[in-house]
């Protein structure tokens, strides 16, 4: 199998990110890609550009250096990158950012407004099957404030799912979570990967997370320093 | 879920901030749109009055804007009703006013002949017309009467002649709030008590079948060419009621301080729109981060919170159109002005304070929706 970016559903190469005010390079030449259905656990001391490295994936913001692809195509020629997320990416954050005036059905419509044209009912309806997915059906007229934090990362989850995107980005998913509600979203992530095909890539300091994935990335300084598919990678 | 629903519950999700925001635009325009009813109430009734008596022409001495200025001689009414193009005429002195019992009410006292255009659409109320020979009696509006306490067989001493005590003789109800809040006495009366002539005249032409324009140039030109030989420096102007109404100074002057209390209303209404549209901005901006994020697009950011906007601005023409109509209500239940204004607001009054109002949300959501357009994802998202 080649490495090039035609192969890859997501493949960033030699990305550079330097902030205006700090000198350092958050990010200081990352190669990286993530096949479909790849489940990926990105780890590293605090500091050392899991964030940023997201973002770039994810298309929050544009590497100073470097391209990312997505199905071979390079995301820097493209002006619709808020069409692209919409579409194309699921986020997850630490901190669930849901909105509190919505109830949980109408956080997870949220992305629906810039996804495939859908009538309010339709979205209401998608709406009710992502959180029957994520089991959280029965709570889908509570407002996030009424709901547990496990719960909301659940909603938050569905949401992220909300046009059918095939990568979800999570940034410390489980960050906010006890033991038990982090199995939750952790067993939930394995069942979507299967069952969704859905490329994965999981920011995490907990090993716990890591030991799911099919492929640990480690970072330091800007940089990757190990990469547990390298090694099987030969004999893939 | 509606991407309008959404926009409504963001609104009530501060509902004491809504509610003061709304309620302080509302003020704001709803004074606005009073002062522009006020103006708008006068000007209609009279257009109205003139168009039902039929009045094509009023006519009085030039480069006199306050119309109870004006005097001539009855030169210029002898002469006009000689010409071919006239139907009637009916003249008329007019002038401030006041009763010796209650200086507080100033008024406007006519003294009208009985063929009148006025007299054809008054409604007597109480008592009977003026005729030819009355002398010292008073017909009064019906406004008047109740701010000056007075009813059929009472008596009014005016301020300017005090030896002479005028029989009321009938309460009337006229098109004109104007009228209903003055009094009408006899021509000759009215030249003694006011001291004048002729204020001005009505003309009605013939028509001749047609709709009259031709006639109307005619009789205006050979009015603005008359001299009065006793005294050639005076000159009438003869204009449409329409125009005559835009020139009456009071109702430019109600007009000009609508407009600059619209003006203030405007600005005082963009501020308060800019500060509680950014203070909501700010309390989001992780929330915008997010929907950032999850691919909306910097326009429909944009679109939110101008949406926000201008609904709060549609809540306070609502609430403001209330305030105008109350506030006028309560103006006309004053005497000191309830002679000049009548109750009630045009749809067309509405309409341009909402038209306002909206601009008022476009104005003042504008820079706060360009903020949360400008919002990174990232920058948004960073601060735990
Ligand atoms: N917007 C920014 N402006 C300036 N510097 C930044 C910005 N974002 C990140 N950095 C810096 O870039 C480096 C990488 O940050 P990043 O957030 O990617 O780290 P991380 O690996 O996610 O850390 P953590 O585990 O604490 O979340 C850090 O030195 C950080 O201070
Ligand atoms: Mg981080």
């Amino acid at each position: 199998m080649t490495d090039g970016p035609a192969d890859h559903l997501l493949f960033a190469d030699n990305v550079v990110k330097t902030y205006p005010d700090g000198a350092v390079h958050a990010l200081n030449g990352v190669t990286l890609g993530v096949r479909p259905a790849q489940y990926v656990a990105i780890t590293g001391p605090s500091g050392c550009g899991k964030s940023t490295l997201l973002n770039m994936l994810g298309v929050l913001d544009r590497p100073d250096g470097g391209e990312v692809y997505f199905r071979g195509a390079p995301l820097s020629q493209r002006r619709d990158l808020d069409h692209f997320r919409a579409r194309e990416i699921g986020f997850v954050f630490q901190s669930f950012y849901l909105i509190p005036t919505l109830t949980a059905r109408e956080n997870v419509q949220v992305p629906m407004f810039e996804g495939p044209k859908r009538t309010p009912r339709a979205r209401a309806q998608k709406a009710d099957e992502l959180l029957e997915l994520v089991g959280m059906a029965k709570r889908a007229n509570h407002r996030p404030t009424k709901l547990s934090v496990g719960e909301r990362q659940r909603v938050a989850l569905a949401r992220a799912l909300a046009n059918d995107p095939q990568l979800l980005l999570a940034d410390e998913p489980t960050g906010n979570l006890d033991s038990e509600n982090a199995n939750k979203v952790l067993d939930l992530f394995t069942q979507l990967q299967k069952d969704r095909n859905l490329a994965l890539v999981v920011v995490t300091h907990s090993d716990e997370v890591a030991q799911r994935a099919n492929r640990v990335v480690k970072m330091r300084d800007g940089k990757i320093v190990s990469d547990s598919a390298a090694a099987r990678g030969a004999q893939q | 879920m509606y991407f309008f629903a959404f926009i409504l519950k963001n609104l009530l999700r501060r509902p004491i901030r809504t509610a003061l925001t709304v309620l302080g635009l509302a003020v704001a325009v709803g004074s606005m749109v009073a002062l522009l009813g006020v103006a708008d109430n006068v000007q209609r009734s009279v257009e109205s009055a003139f168009d039902t008596r039929r009045v094509d022409l009023i006519v009085m001495q030039k480069n006199k804007p306050l119309g109870l200025d004006s005097d001539f001689g009855e030169f210029f009414t002898d002469e006009a009703r000689k010409l071919p193009e006239v139907e009637r005429l009916s003249e008329g002195v007019v002038s401030n006013a006041t009763a010796k019992h209650n200086e507080g009410v100033m008024f406007l006292v006519q003294g009208w002949k009985p063929d009148n255009f006025g007299f054809e659409d008054m409604e007597v109320l109480n008592g009977r017309l003026l005729k030819a020979g009355d002398t010292y009696k008073v017909m009064i509006g019906k406004t008047l009467a109740s701010n000056l306490n007075r009813k059929v067989g009472d008596t009014i001493t005016f301020t300017a002649d005090p030896d002479h005590p005028y029989e009321v003789i009938a309460v009337f109800k006229s098109r004109v709030v104007f009228e209903d809040g003055g009094a009408i006495v006899s021509f000759p009366d009215g030249q003694a008590l006011t001291g004048k002539k002729v204020t001005g005249f009505s003309i009605r032409v013939k028509r001749e079948g047609g709709d009259g324009a031709a006639q109307i140039d005619a009789v205006k030109a050979k009015i603005a060419a008359l001299r009065d030989p006793k005294d050639k420096s005076v000159q009438l102007d003869a204009q449409s009621p329409e125009t005559y109404v835009e020139s009456v100074s009071q109702l430019k002057l109600i007009k000009a301080v609508s407009w600059i209390v619209s003006v203030i209303a405007f600005v005082i209404g963009v501020i308060t729109m800019v500060n509680t549209m950014a203070m909501s901005v700010m309390e989001r901006t992780h929330e915008i981060g997010i929907l950032r994020a999850v691919g909306w697009p910097r326009r429909r950011v944009m679109s939110m919170i101008l949406g926000e906007a201008v609904l709060l601005a549609l809540a306070a023409a609502l609430v403001g159109a209330v305030v105008a109509a109350g506030g006028l209500y309560a103006l006309t239940r004053s005497p000191k002005v309830n002679g000049f204004i009548e109750p009630g607001l045009s749809p067309w009054v509405v309409a341009l304070g909402t038209a306002i109002t909206v601009l008022i949300g476009v104005a003042g959501g504008a820079y706060p929706a360009y903020r949360a357009a400008r919002l990174l994802p990232t920058e948004a998202l960073r601060h735990d």
